[in-house]
């Protein structure tokens, strides 16, 4: 939620509302290291909170159940979990099929916002630059891959994680060497004022993510299932020495994984950058989608879906009942209890591992 | 005559009052705190082979432990510092419990989870913590009489370098050290010769805790102030890149990577903007090009015969 800047903030490029509070950030985009102009930042309490459409908002109070409330909950958490969805689907397709978990997929959502950002500064139309931006994402998941991951892989797990770490702080430098740490805007054909059907208020962006969701998930089965590149790249995942031996081009599949999982995290960012804004800090999102593939056993694509919608609707039950703190320990709760009591996931089966 | 080259180098950092500014004098304290926070990291990254991205979380639970003991409880820093990194030593024991069973990756999870975790812990206990506003924090005492003087401050912040790299070395060459080693290299053949896997496990995060924690206390002090946003996951592969650029297991390599990558920003003046954009290369071409870092490359020269044990498989092609 990005607020306008009240004039004494003026010498600082963004107040936000932080998970908690609000916090000011200067140029470099850090916190001042004093506490001078925090100390004059209200509290939170007493700030007016807008929409998505500018309009203020009472803040978010401790709401009181009932059939309304419950099922209006229930859409914002489904919404807000197929964010998360995808996210998790894009850390799990590359997962599956070359053991690697992409850590810097939250700065590839960055990446695919900012290449919109470009493209609609050319004058393009939302649905225009969506198309061009995957094709784009798709290319810079290859070459991801083909240049860095590739010469890492079979080495070990450490190497891979940091790598894929350091490759997200090199994108998202990159980006704030260019644009610092300011907020654009996107527009977008499905921003507009929520609408009412009986008694629940819709929101025709959550209603677009929802549908993204479910489409992309519809033709990832579709092209799992039933198109040949998609065999070939189950059976890679399977084992991909076998895979190689019955004449499959494991390297291809590992670089079409990569470029796949890339066109997601685009999509996620494109999708977002209209509601939230484009600034570096979208990355964060990749905790989400590590939270839901890891409740999903991270090898199965369904569960990184499921996964995703429940830990948004945990999030947004909890966020409305128990407050944002709340809220915010949700996701690292779930994440640390799952790894600590079913580490193969609510729905995976323990494999057995060759010694 | 092994000890020559230490004291040599001990004396000519000791020396660093007699002829630098206050602000290189607080540079070479950063290098020093980032030399006892590498020192522990290299036990468990490099030695144990376990991922931790919640070292800077160790380093906070050290920092705002000594200084909510002394602040709040009203004790010499010099007895609130021990004691909040013993207190980390325990929380490390707390994260390196899930380690026991998991590895790699998920680890990597655990630890991330932790770390924003502490990060949301600090930020929503302003009254304890100060919130995102941090704390600041005053120059300890010794026997009532403050600690006003840079050098004598500096000559502290280098003692207890000296003594994390002499305790870190021997703790590398102990009986912990070696099982440390064969966990890394193969925890099924480690238990099998009668290594208690799972407890050498959290023994390891205990001890790269009570380092993390023991800096941070320093670190209080020799800031003079602290915030959350200095311990998150971008200070955490901070951490990572020194003992990856110095040498995975290697106590020298914790020490050149340490001090190169606190040199680094200062090298680089006038070019603050790209000091992320910097990091980030280095990290990911030592990855890639420097697989044993740079005490692997010194290694290879045929001049250059360190006494100590590294790495001896190649990074690649390990299990």
């Amino acid at each position: 939620m990005i607020l306008p800047l009240p004039p004494p903030w003026k010498d600082l490029k963004r107040v936000e509302l932080s998970r908690s509070g609000l916090s000011c950030r200067n140029r470099l985009g850090r916190y001042p290291a004093s506490s001078r102009h925090c100390g004059k930042i209200p509290d939170k309490r007493r700030l007016v909170f807008r929409d998505d459409n500018g309009s203020a908002q009472t803040p978010p109070a401790v709401a009181k159940m009932s059939w309304q409330v419950a099922s209006q909950l229930a859409l914002s958490g489904l919404s807000i979990g197929s964010i998360y969805a995808l996210v998790g689907l894009a850390l799990v397709l590359p997962y599956k099929a070359s053991g690697v978990v992409n850590f810097a997929q939250g700065e590839i959502v960055t990446l695919g916002a900012y290449a919109g950002l470009i493209l609609a500064n050319f004058g393009l139309p939302y649905l225009a630059l969506v198309p061009i931006t995957l094709l784009l994402a798709a290319a810079a998941g290859a070459l991801i891959e083909r240049v860095v991951i590739r010469r890492m892989m079979g080495g070990p797990e450490f190497t891979l994680v940091i790598g894929t770490f350091a490759i997200g702080i090199v994108i998202k430098a990159l980006i704030r060497l260019h644009w610092q740490d300011n907020t654009f805007t996107l527009d977008a054909p499905f921003i507009g004022a929520p609408f009412r059907l009986g008694p629940l208020r819709l929101n025709p962006a959550y209603l677009v993510f929802v549908a993204s969701m479910a489409v992309i998930a519809g033709a990832l089965s579709a092209f799992f299932f039933y198109t040949k590149f998609g065999k070939a790249m189950r059976a890679t995942a399977l084992d991909a020495v076998a895979a190689r031996l019955m004449g499959i081009e494991t390297g291809s599949v590992f670089a079409s994984a990569w470029a796949l999982a890339a066109m997601l995290g685009a999509l996620v960012g494109l999708l977002l950058a209209p509601v939230i804004g484009i600034n570096p800090d979208m990355g964060q999102l990749i905790l989400k989608g590590l939270v839901a593939a890891v409740i999903g056993g991270f090898s199965s694509l369904g569960g990184a879906v499921a996964g995703g919608i429940l830990l948004g609707l945990l999030e947004t039950y909890a966020g409305a009942f128990w407050g944002a703190t709340f809220k915010n320990l949700v996701p690292f709760a779930v994440l640390i209890l799952i790894l600590m009591a079913r580490p193969e996931g609510l729905a995976g089966t323990s494999s057995a591992r060759r010694v | 005559m092994r000890a020559t080259i230490p004291i040599l180098a001990f004396a000519a950092v000791c020396s660093v009052p007699l002829f630098a500014t206050s602000y290189y004098l607080y540079l070479t304290e950063l290098a020093m705190i980032n030399i006892i926070i590498a020192a522990g990291l290299n036990l468990l990254s490099g030695n144990c082979g376990l991922i931790s991205l919640c070292n800077a979380s160790f380093m906070a639970a050290g920092a705002y432990g000594t200084v909510l003991l002394v602040n709040q409880g009203g004790i010499s820093w010099f007895a609130a510092m021990p004691a909040a990194a013993f207190l980390t030593f325990l929380l490390g024991a707390v994260v390196g419990f899930p380690a026991r069973r998991l590895s790699g990756l998920y680890l990597a999870l655990v630890t991330l989870g932790f770390l924003e975790l502490v990060q949301i812990a600090i930020e929503e206990s302003p009254d304890f913590t100060g919130g995102i506003r941090g704390l600041k924090v005053a120059r300890p005492e010794l026997f009532g009489i403050p600690f006003h003087s840079e050098t004598a401050l500096y000559l502290l912040v280098v003692a207890l370098a000296a003594v994390a790299v002499f305790a870190a070395w021997n703790i590398q060459n102990s009986r912990f050290g070696r099982a440390f080693d064969a966990v890394r290299q193969s925890p099924f053949a480690a238990q099998a010769v009668g290594i208690p896997v799972a407890r050498v496990k959290l023994l390891a995060f205990a001890i790269n805790a009570a380092f993390a924690g023991c800096a941070g206390g320093i670190f209080a002090i020799v800031a003079g102030f602290i915030d959350p946003t200095e311990f998150g996951v971008l200070e955490s592969l901070k951490h990572i890149t020194f003992i990856v650029v110095g040498g995975l297991g290697s106590v020298v390599g914790s020490i050149i990577g340490a001090v190169l990558l606190t040199a680094l920003p200062e090298a680089l003046r006038g070019t603050q903007e790209y000091s992320e954009l910097i990091y980030g290369l280095i990290l990911l071409g030592s990855l890639m090009f420097m697989p044993r870092g740079l005490v692997g490359l010194l290694n290879k020269l045929p001049a250059w015969k360190l006494s100590e044990r590294t790495r001896k498989e190649p990074a690649h092609g390990a299990p």
